[in-house]
């Protein structure tokens, strides 16, 4: 039997989302009245709205032939989901400098074209440019190095 | 080489002796002060106005960092969880003291988790209405509000905002419960005000006092203990007859508990030096506000404020059944 | 003969050199901003606000002025060249303008998006001379039912605007409306959807949504197709518009110029809905609406010009009744606060020369904006030559910087992790990212209009139909879903949806 995927993966996202968002509704907030609506009226609407359209979504899915789409970016996918997260959970403590420095030379590995030179040149070169322009430049209000490298880089940058 | 291992045993002796070293040279870099709101609002410009007169006193840039969410409660959060080493503060509002009550798991203790370097400024409320409101002064505002209580709204700016903290009190001090329509900020709340959509609010003289002055909006009181120089018309709460509705908006200054003393007391000093600035004393007149005097800039003045006003706003929130988590 | 003498009087502080100097820098400044995705006009205004204070009033807020339309300008650049819209409004222009620049027609989408701002910026400036105080007027009249209807009828176009399935464009934006819902509750202040943490209490953070959805997710598409072809243009054809291209952009400018105007006075999503609705018009109007998110040029100049009239009628009430229509606006109330002016009513009768000088110069630094966009296109199209491999990991870092800046709030990062997982994965299921853009946005008015006008009507949902404003924009979305329903429209729809597959 073929289907379209396109459309069932498309559906399936869409029951999957009204799902979660309508059990976290039904399991903990208030729906209310329509005249003094709880802070659940909205999303339950919203959510039950949503699964609808995800099942009919399904269902014209199952009646139509599939289509060709391209392979998937393997080394992408898990480079440039992750590379945010890293961004997030070291900015405090490292300070913009290392994690621009680490940031980018994981990132650059997302692309098969990239070198180990190529991506030491690049990280060394994006992160001295970044704290050019943000941190000097614009004056935005970042750390150049966190505290957890601080003792360290002081006596050669001194107090930045 | 030789150059590296001597800067890296300067880093080991400076990471063991880091409060010594600070306390003597504080401060030798940029401070962050976090305002716990975002920029433009009436805190942020507060906050602005001081950490420009601060970098002046202390030699060393101050700039303002905000860190909005959860009425200020993540802001507060950050600072209180930051090194105490002088270089990351706090300018908060009187939500420091009600956040204890109308947020039951907070991470920090507005009592436990700061070291209190002074107070700033106290922002009074006014009590203004749609132009083509009936009631005509305070008591008629009043009498009215009870006749027909449930058709009169109170607009406010949403949870914890200046705005519901004052008509909460204003409730509870006329001993009627209004429907209430909250709105996102008081900018909004205005223009429906404005527009008549709703029928009276209560917020601070920097929201009010140009559409006040304009004949924009009716006033029916101030709930300073005198009237303002910039409204010398409008009586204040007191005169109205509504004593108990006397309070502000309150703004401290904090850095992290466990700063050193030291540091605590140059931090203090420099914002006296600030309340004394032309400049601030000006563009303070412009909010209609004005800076504490000397004696409440002070670490113990701040700390009694905080105390004295969670106890105060404590029952009535709770009686109010309002919180914010 | 007032506007003749008021605006001399503006023009007269406007021309002065130093505030000639001063506008120039703003709008130098705001290009730069706008251009560098992430960082906004709002973190930069917030920035410059103390430097300001040594300056006088109208010179400091001429400059402001000048970063928040410059970056009007800036943030369609990366839009196109890049597809990463730095702000809700350059989003539309990013559908249309991107397809250009991949084609090899980059430099005529940045000429057609600085004309059309330019023509945009020259009328509302106008209009915010001529209209402004009886504009505010009229924006008072809205309460919450006729923004709520407002709001129906934007999803309504937002809908007719998608290209393909109307079934996935909906579903799409209904995720948004829900994605928009997560945080503090306004009306109980209950934590939604937050799985009680504090950082998530506030919505989640626009610029890393739609950079998840947009950037992260076309960097992946782009890294998919690495293998068999190269993603980036390589000749870069004429980069002036030909006598065709002009006559194409004329009308959408115009139209896009009078929607921009109007909804731009209006608080909250003015802009956006303004660069939506100019975007839905066009192609309803156009003879080849296939066109339309494959590269067509009336995609690009009406909502860019849509979008710049709004940023400047955005003004309107800020200036007049001191209330901000956007988070720049608040700013530039603050920046007056600092300045010792109380912001209201009365500036315009106390502070003449403040309130003509802003207009004026607002004239004054659109044609700068133009004098310094044109040149820049080549350089601007150059960046396009660079491999493109060199380029994902500086977009990478910029928006990382951008976004952590906004609020310094870690989870604002996590926030673009998942959207670009949700939104690679949705543009893959060959959804549209747009609709789920704009649902996101508008979630939360939608929400809050509604409920507050159930509130003050005591529950009685006729309000809606009994004010006139609010009923007739219910009957316009009536008649948009109705012409999006018909079985011609529809087959129409369906049959370039295969061709798409």
């Amino acid at each position: 039997m073929t289907f379209n995927r396109s459309d069932v993966g498309a559906g399936s996202i869409f029951v999957a989302i009204g799902l979660f968002f309508g059990l976290m509704t039904l399991y903990g907030l208030d729906i209310g009245t329509a005249r003094r609506m709880g802070p659940g009226y909205f999303p339950i609407v919203l959510s039950g709205i949503l699964i609808v359209f995800g099942i009919a979504t399904i269902l014209k899915g199952m009646s139509h032939p599939d289509v060709e789409r391209g392979p998937l970016p393997w080394r992408g996918i898990p480079v440039l989901l992750s590379v945010p997260v890293l961004f997030g959970l070291l900015i405090r403590p490292l300070g913009i400098a290392p994690v621009l420095l680490i940031t980018t030379f994981v990132t650059s590995f997302a692309s098969r074209r990239m070198s180990l030179l190529a991506a030491v040149a690049l990280s060394v070169g994006l992160t001295i440019f970044c704290i050019l322009v943000f941190s000097i430049g614009l004056g935005l209000p970042l750390r150049v190095f966190g505290s957890a490298v601080e003792p360290w880089t002081r006596p050669i940058f001194g107090v930045r | 080489m030789k150059k590296l291992v001597a800067s890296l045993s300067i880093a080991a002796a400076l990471a063991v002796l880091p409060q010594f070293a600070s306390a003597q040279t504080y401060p030798e870099r940029t401070i962050s002060m976090v305002v716990p709101f975002s920029a433009g609002g009436p805190t942020d410009t507060v906050a602005r106005l001081v950490a420009e007169a601060m970098s002046r006193d202390l030699g060393q840039q101050v700039i303002v960092e905000n860190v909005g969410g959860a009425g200020g409660t993540v802001g507060a959060a950050r600072v209180a969880q930051a090194e105490a080493d002088g270089y990351t503060l706090l300018l908060h509002h009187i939500g420091m003291a009600t956040s204890a009550t109308l947020y039951r798991n907070l991470t920090y203790n507005p009592l436990e988790s700061f070291e209190y370097a002074g107070l700033v400024t106290e922002v009074p409320m006014t009590i203004i209405a749609r132009p083509d409101f009936p009631a005509e002064d305070l008591q008629g505002l009043i009498s009215y509000v009870k006749e027909n209580a449930d058709d009169v709204t109170y607009a406010n700016a949403g949870i914890g905002a200046a705005s519901h903290l004052c008509g909460m009190l204003f409730m509870s001090e006329i001993g009627t419960q209004l429907t209430t329509v909250p709105y996102q900020g008081t900018g909004p709340a205005m223009t429906d005000l404005l527009g008549g959509q709703v029928d009276f609010m209560c917020d601070q003289t920097t929201n009010t006092t140009s559409q006040i002055q304009a004949g924009a909006v009716k006033a029916y009181a101030v709930t300073s203990a005198e009237r303002l120089e910039q409204l010398p018309d409008l009586p204040t709460a007191a005169e109205g007859g509504l004593a108990s509705m006397q309070f502000g908006i309150w703004h401290g200054l904090y850095a992290p508990a466990g700063t050193d003393a030291a540091i605590v007391d140059r931090l203090s000093q420099s914002l006296k030096v600030a309340l004394k600035d032309p400049n601030v004393i000006e563009r303070f007149a412009a909010l209609a506000t004005s800076p504490e005097p000397e004696e409440n800039a002070t670490p113990d003045a701040l700390k009694a404020k905080v105390e004295s006003e969670i106890a105060r706003w404590k029952p009535l929130i709770e009686a109010a059944g309002v919180y914010a988590d | 003969m007032d506007l003749v003498s008021n605006l001399y009087l503006g023009l007269s502080i406007a021309l002065q050199p130093h505030n000639l100097m001063f506008c120039f820098l703003g709008c130098l400044l705001g290009t730069l901003v706008g251009v560098l995705p992430g960082i906004g006009p709002t973190a930069t205004i917030a920035m410059l606000l103390p430097i300001t204070l040594g300056l006088d009033p109208a010179t400091s807020l001429i400059m402001l002025a000048g970063i928040y339309y410059g970056a009007q300008y800036g943030g369609s650049t990366t839009a196109i060249l890049i597809n990463l819209p730095g702000e809700s409004s350059s989003a539309v222009t990013a559908i249309d303008g991107y397809q250009m620049a991949k084609q090899g027609r980059a430099g005529i989408a940045l000429a057609t998006a600085a004309l059309g701002s330019f023509f945009a910026g020259t009328v509302a400036t106008v209009i915010l001379a001529l209209f402004a105080p009886p504009l505010a007027k009229a924006a008072l009249n809205f309460g919450s039912p006729e923004y709520f209807s407002l709001m129906v009828l934007g999803l309504i176009c937002a809908i007719a605007l998608a290209h393909g399935s109307i079934l996935k464009a909906t579903a799409m934006i209904v995720i948004g409306l829900l994605f928009g819902l997560v945080g503090a509750d306004l009306y109980s202040g209950a934590q939604r959807f937050t799985f009680g943490i504090p950082q998530l209490s506030d919505e989640l953070n626009f610029v890393a949504v739609a950079v998840g959805i947009f950037g992260i997710a076309e960097i992946l598409r782009n890294l998919q197709s690495e293998t068999d072809r190269d993603v980036m243009v390589k000749k870069v054809a004429n980069l002036w518009p030909s006598g065709e291209d002009f006559r194409r952009m004329a009308a959408p400018v115009v139209r896009g110029t009078a929607l921009g105007s109007i909804l731009g006075v209006l608080p909250g999503g003015g802009a956006i809905l303004a660069s939506f609705a100019s975007y839905t018009v066009e192609k309803r109007l156009s003879r080849t609406p296939e066109e339309f998110g494959r590269g067509a040029i009336e995609g690009v100049a009406g909502p860019e010009s849509a979008n710049n009239a709004g940023a400047q009628t955005s003004f309107i009430p800020m200036l007049t009744l001191g209330i901000p229509a956007n988070p720049v606006m608040a700013l530039m109330i603050g920046a007056m606060i600092i300045q010792g002016i109380v912001p209201g009513p009365n500036v315009v009768n106390q502070n003449p020369d403040l309130f003509w000088g802003i207009i004026a110069s607002m004239w004054a630094g659109n044609l700068m904006l133009v004098l310094l966009n044109l040149p820049l296109i080549g350089l601007w199209v150059r960046l396009l030559t660079i491999p493109y491999y060199l380029l994902f990991p500086a977009i990478m870092a910029f928006a990382a910087i951008g976004i952590y800046s906004i609020n310094s709030n870690p989870y604002d990062l996590y926030t673009l992790s998942l959207f670009g997982a949700l939104g690679y994965a949705l543009v893959r299921f060959g959804c549209e990212p747009a609709p789920l853009l704009l649902g996101f946005v508008l979630g939360p008015m939608l929400e809050e209009h509604l409920r507050r006008a159930m509130i003050i009507s005591k529950g009685d949902p006729s309000v809606f139909l009994t004010r006139p404003i609010s009923a007739t924009l219910l009957v316009m979305s009536l008649v948009v879903l109705a012409i999006v329903l018909m079985p011609s429209v529809r087959k129409k729809r369906e049959e370039v949806f295969v061709e798409e597959d």
